[in-house]
C-alpha cells in the first residue's frame, strides 16, 4: 500500500519539463518533499529517449573499469530499485563472456573494478555459465557472473508517474514547453501548449527543471540559454524468441553491439553509437542491423537465425560537447544551474542513464531545495511504488 | 517484411489519412517497405509537418501504448510496416486479407483511427483507463520461467543485497528463479475489437485475471469471483476478435474459455458437496 504522510507543504511551485524516466523520478521526489508539482511533457510519458532504451538494469559492471563511482551507483540504484518498483524487473542477472585472448586478459581488472565499486562479480567456469544459460558461445574462454537485470523501460518510470501523482503533482502529457518566462534575471513562468489547443496557457513557477534529455538544447534556448549537451542515438534490434534469461555482455571496454538483453518474449542486442544535431524522429541505421546481428551471433550463436521483430533508435543524452563519435563524454549525470547565466531559478538535469533515475532526482531535488530554502530529507527509497496500471486507473472519468 | 532489409527496396507510395477531431489530417509520402507507421509518423513530425497527437514509447512492440485502428483493424503502429500496408489485409478481425485501396495515383491508402471505446485526447492518442479498470490491482506481472533443462540460475552473493541495505520487500509478492514478464502489454487492442456491448470487464482483463488464478493458486476463489461476476465471462459472445488481434499471442479468448471451464469445475464441486 503506497500511502506516504507528507510533513509539510512547502509553497514552492516547481515546474518540470520533459517527461521522461528523469522527469517522472523527479516529480515523485518533488511532491514527496512537499512542493507543488506540475511536469509537462510534449508527447506520451516516455516518449522521449526512455521508453526506447535497452531495458539493463545496470549493476554497473559495464562502468566499473572506466568508472568506478558511477558502477557504485549503478549498484546501489539497482538495488533500490529492486526493492521499490520489483514487478518491472526481471531480475535474471547477467554474465560477461571473453571471446579472445585480449578479453581473457581484461578479466582480471574487470573483476577487480566491480569488486572496488562494490558490485559482487565473480568468476565461473564457462562450462556453468553454459549451463545457465546454453545460448551462450561455449567458446568463450572466460566468464564473470555480475547481478545485471533488465526492466520495462515504460512501465518503471509509469510507476514513478502514478506515485507522483498519488502525492497530487500534476503531470501534463500532450502538453510542451514553448516558452520560459523570466524577469529581473529570475524565471517567473512556463508556456505550454496542449496538443490540439491553439491557446497558449502560463504556469506560474518558482522554479523550472529541464529534465529533457537529449532535447535540453533546444528547451534551453526557450530561455535564452546554451546547454551543452550532445544527442548520440544508438540502433537496437530484437528478434523474436528469448535466447537467455541473463543479461549477456561481451567481456570487454564498452563497445558497439556487445550486450544482448532478453525481455518477455523478445531477446535484444544493442547499440552503436553516432552523434546527431536534432534529436527529433530519430530512426534507425540501417546499416547497423546487419553488424548487430554479426556481433550477437558471436555472444550467442544462432541469434540472427532468429526471426526479427523490430528495430529502432533512441538519442542518449551524453552532458557535454564533443566533436568526436562522443564516446569521450562521460556518462555522468549533472545539475547545471543558469543563475551564473542570468537565469536564476531554472536547472537542467543532464546526462546519466535510466538505471540511475531515482539517484538523478535525488540530486537536482536537493538542489531544488537548496534553491528555495527549503530543508526536507529525500525518502524516495523508503516507499515500494504504485504499479504503472496505477497511473491509468486513476485518470479514469 | 523483416525490418531491417534494405537492399534494392522499391520505395512504397502512401497517402496517410490520421484522425484528427472531426477530420483527417493527410500526408502523402514515399516509404521504404521496411519503416513502420510510428517511423512515418515521427519522421513527418520531425520534418516540421503537424501531425495529430498519438501514442508511442519503446517503438518494438513492448510498451503497449501505440495501438490504432488501421485501415479498419487493430494493430501496433510500431510493429506495422509500409510493406505490410502494401499488401493483401484483412480489414476486420477475422475477416479475409484484402488488396490495398490506392488512390488515382496508386498510392497505398492508409488510414489511422484512434482505438474504439477510449477516450480520445487528441489526435489518435488515447486514454486507455478501460484496457486497465477491469485488471486486478495486485496481479503479478511477473512469471516464473521453467529452467527447462538449464541449472537453476546464481543465487545472489550475500554482498549484492547487503550493500545499500535494500532487501526486496518481503511483503511484494514474486515467483522465485527465473522470471520473465507477462506476455500482455496491455495494449489493450483486444479491448478495441471487441463487439461486446454491455458491461463487461474485457478480454485483457480476464487473461490477465486467468493468468492470475494460475500462477497464484492462493488468489484462485478471488479471480474465479471477479469472472462469476455479471461483467465477468458471461458477456463474451465468442466472437474471437480479441485472439485475432492480439500482437503478443495472448488468446485472450483462450483465457475467458478457462475461466468458464474453472467455474463449472468449481460449480460441479460445490454441487458434489452439498449432495452429500
Ligand atoms: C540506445 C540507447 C540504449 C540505452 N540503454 C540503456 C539501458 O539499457 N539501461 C539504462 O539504464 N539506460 C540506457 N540508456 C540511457 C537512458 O535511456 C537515458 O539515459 C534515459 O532514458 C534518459 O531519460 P531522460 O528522462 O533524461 O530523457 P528522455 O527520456 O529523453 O526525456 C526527455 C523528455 O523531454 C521531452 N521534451 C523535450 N522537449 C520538450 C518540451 N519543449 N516540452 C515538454 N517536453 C519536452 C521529450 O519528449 C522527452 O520525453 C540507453 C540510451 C540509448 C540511447
Ligand atoms: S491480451 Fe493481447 S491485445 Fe489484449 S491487451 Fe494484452 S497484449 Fe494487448
Ligand atoms: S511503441 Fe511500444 S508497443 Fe508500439
Amino acid at each position: 500500500m503506497f500511502d506516504p504522510t507528507i510533513p509539510t507543504r512547502h509553497p514552492g511551485r516547481v515546474c518540470i519539463i520533459g517527461g521522461g524516466g528523469t522527469g517522472a523520478a523527479l516529480a515523485y521526489d518533488l511532491a514527496l518533499r512537499g512542493f507543488s508539482v506540475t511536469l509537462l511533457e510534449k508527447g506520451e510519458l516516455t516518449s522521449g529517449t526512455t521508453g526506447r532504451h535497452h531495458g539493463q538494469l545496470h549493476s554497473g559492471a559495464r562502468y566499473a573499469v572506466g568508472d568506478r563511482a558511477i558502477a557504485r551507483e549503478c549498484m546501489e540504484e539497482t538495488l533500490v530499485l529492486r526493492r521499490i518498483v520489483p514487478d518491472a524487473i526481471e531480475y535474471n542477472g547477467g554474465v560477461f563472456a571473453a571471446l579472445s585472448d585480449d578479453e581473457a586478459d581484461y578479466a582480471p581488472a574487470f573483476i577487480e573494478a566491480c569488486q572496488e565499486a562494490g558490485i559482487p562479480a565473480r568468476e565461473v567456469p564457462v562450462a556453468e555459465a553454459c549451463s545457465w544459460e546454453p545460448a551462450l558461445n561455449p567458446a568463450a574462454t572466460r566468464t564473470v557472473w555480475v547481478p545485471d537485470g533488465s526492466f520495462d523501460a515504460f512501465r518503471l518510470p509509469l510507476s514513478f508517474f502514478a506515485a507522483a501523482k498519488r502525492l497530487g503533482a500534476e503531470i501534463r502529457p500532450f502538453a510542451e514547453a514553448v516558452g520560459v518566462e523570466a524577469s529581473g534575471g529570475h524565471v517567473r513562468a512556463v508556456l505550454v501548449r496542449q496538443a490540439g489547443s491553439i491557446r497558449d496557457e502560463r504556469i506560474e513557477c518558482d522554479y523550472v527543471v529541464s529534465a529533457t534529455g537529449a532535447w535540453a538544447g533546444v528547451v534551453g534556448k526557450l530561455a535564452g540559454l546554451d546547454v551543452p549537451v550532445t544527442p548520440a542515438p544508438g540502433t537496437m534490434v530484437a528478434v523474436r524468441g528469448r535466447v537467455s534469461d541473463m543479461v549477456i555482455s561481451r567481456l570487454a571496454p564498452p563497445g558497439d553491439g556487445d550486450i544482448i538483453v532478453s525481455q518477455r518474449g523478445l531477446s535484444i542486442i544493442g547499440t552503436t553509437q553516432r552523434i546527431v544535431d536534432n534529436p527529433d524522429g530519430i530512426l534507425p541505421v540501417d546499416e547497423d542491423v546487419a553488424f548487430m546481428l554479426a556481433r550477437a551471433d558471436e555472444l550467442a550463436p544462432g541469434f540472427s537465425s532468429r526471426a526479427v521483430h523490430a528495430v529502432w533508435a533512441a538519442a542518449r543524452p551524453l552532458a557535454g560537447r564533443t566533436s568526436g563519435d562522443g564516446r569521450n563524454i562521460s556518462r555522468d549525470f549533472m545539475v547545471l544551474d543558469h543563475a551564473p547565466e542570468g537565469v536564476a531559478g531554472m536547472a537542467t538535469l543532464i546526462g546519466g542513464k535510466a538505471t540511475v533515475l531515482r539517484a538523478m532526482a535525488e540530486k537536482a531535488a536537493d538542489h531544488v531545495c537548496r534553491a528555495l530554502g527549503v530543508l526536507e530529507p529525500c525518502r524516495t527509497r523508503d516507499f515500494v511504488l504504485p504499479s504503472w496500471r496505477d497511473w491509468y486507473a486513476e485518470v479514469l472519468p | 517484411m523483416m525490418p531491417g532489409s534494405t537492399k534494392n527496396e522499391a520505395m512504397v507510395s502512401l497517402v496517410l489519412n490520421i484522425r484528427d477531431g472531426d477530420s483527417h489530417a493527410s500526408f502523402s509520402l514515399e516509404a521504404e517497405p521496411h519503416r513502420t507507421v510510428l517511423d512515418l509518423l515521427e519522421r513527418l513530425r520531425a520534418g516540421g509537418g503537424v501531425v495529430p497527437a498519438y501514442r508511442h514509447s519503446c517503438h518494438h512492440g513492448s510498451c503497449g501504448t501505440c495501438g490504432a485502428i488501421i485501415n479498419g483493424l487493430e494493430a501496433l503502429m510500431c510493429l506495422t510496416t509500409a510493406g505490410d500496408l502494401a499488401s493483401a489485409r484483412p480489414r476486420l478481425p477475422g475477416g479475409p486479407a484484402v488488396e490495398p485501396e490506392t488512390d488515382g495515383q496508386g498510392a497505398v491508402v492508409v488510414t489511422l483511427e484512434p482505438l474504439a471505446r477510449m477516450d480520445v485526447i487528441s489526435g489518435i492518442a488515447v486514454v486507455p483507463g478501460r484496457v486497465f479498470a477491469g485488471i486486478p490491482g495486485e496481479a503479478v506481472y511477473l512469471a516464473a520461467v521453467e529452467n527447462a533443462g538449464r541449472s537453476p540460475l546464481p543465487a545472489d552473493p550475500e554482498g549484492a543485497r547487503a550493500e545499500g541495505g535494500c532487501k526486496p520487500d518481503a511483503a511484494v509478492w514474486r515467483p522465485a528463479g527465473r522470471v520473465r514478464f507477462e506476455a500482455c502489454i496491455e495494449c489493450g487492442l483486444c479491448v478495441s475489437a471487441c463487439p461486446v456491448a454491455v458491461p463487461f470487464i474485457g478480454p485483457a482483463a480476464l487473461a490477465a485475471v486467468n493468468r492470475e488464478r494460475e500462477k497464484r493458486p492462493e488468489t484462485a476463489a478471488a479471480m474465479l469471483a471477479l469472472a462469476a461476476a455479471p461483467d465477468g465471462v458471461g458477456p463474451c459472445g465468442r466472437h474471437l476478435a480479441c485472439s485475432r488481434v492480439c500482437p503478443q499471442a495472448v488468446y485472450p479468448g483462450k483465457h475467458i474459455q478457462m475461466l468458464r471451464n474453472a467455474l463449472g469445475a468449481a460449480a460441479r464441486h460445490a454441487a458434489g458437496m452439498s449432495a452429500d
